[in-house]
């Protein structure tokens, strides 16, 4: 399997620790259409956890560089507000981490 | 760097009495199990079995952490059988759940009677498993707590109140 980037490849292990199934960008969704109704942008979520029938989808960029990613998520769940999605960021992933490195410590 | 003060011990040991008062009413009768999950959660479970007024048994496991093997598992398990027992699992801080999930999971495949969880800190920023909270300390934001048996690279478990620590560990 390879990822996008250092961060989902951790996510992925971490999810595998916790031995929780999950899919790996398994699914996009269109969030933009021509006026023919043809989808012309999608969005795929890095990650589907089928057990919480959650997506997840991971962001490496700063805050400040979010704007793209945030407007593609308003977009999904203005389109399809049945789909459960979260995005975490660079520091959520650093936080979980952390926190799951010292669970036991 | 300790950061300013979320909760005093004063503030805590009002809520412990609230939670042990709650369980109390909630588990007359039944001699509740009270699991706590080491190490953090151990002055918690330490105060909070004082404040339960009815008879209640105490007993503590912990789980491996993410970097230490292979998988989740109990690094020492519970001592008495849940098998029929109304177990209450005393958690220190709920944040992604998926500890607490596996536990909680495991827990129930021995049949327990009943099983619900008490939290001291509840930090629903990052949740992934749906955990159902029965008893909760605080909800906390977004912020990494020390104090009150929570750790930061094995330092300040020991100050009876709970702070923001400056940042996260790296």
């Amino acid at each position: 399997m390879s990822f996008a980037h250092a961060s989902e490849a951790e996510l992925a292990r971490l999810f595998d620790f916790y031995r929780i199934p999950w899919q790996y960008e398994p699914r996009s969704f269109p969030i933009a259409w021509n006026q023919a109704g043809r989808p012309v942008e999608f969005f795929t979520p890095d990650f589907y956890l089928p057990g919480y029938d959650l997506y997840i989808e991971v962001t490496v960029a700063k805050p400040i560089h979010n704007t793209r990613k945030n407007r593609k998520l308003r977009l999904l769940r203005s389109y399809h507000p049945y789909v459960n999605v979260k995005l975490f960021t660079r520091r959520d992933i650093g936080r979980i981490f952390s926190r799951s490195l010292m669970r036991a410590s | 760097m300790i950061g300013e003060t979320l909760f005093d011990s004063d503030s805590i040991a009002r809520r412990v009495t609230e939670i042990g008062g709650a369980i109390s009413n909630d588990y007359a009768g039944k001699l509740p199990l009270l699991v706590g999950m080491l190490a953090a959660a151990a002055p918690f479970l330490s105060d909070l079995v004082r404040a339960v007024t009815i008879p209640c048994q105490l007993d503590v496991i912990s789980v491996t952490s993410y970097g230490d093997g292979d998988g989740i598992a109990f690094e020492k398990d519970v001592a008495i059988p849940v098998q029929g027992r109304h177990v209450i699992l005393v958690d220190d801080t709920v944040d992604t759940g998926l500890t607490l999930q596996f536990v909680v999971k495991t827990l129930l495949e021995r049949d327990p009677a009943s099983l619900a969880v008490c939290a001291l800190l509840d930090r629903p920023h990052r949740r992934i498993a749906d955990i159902e909270i029965a008893y909760r300390g605080f909800s906390v934001p977004d912020v990494f707590v020390v104090g009150y048996g929570l750790d930061y690279l094995g330092r300040y478990r020991e100050l009876p109140a709970l702070h923001v620590h400056g940042s996260w560990p790296a």
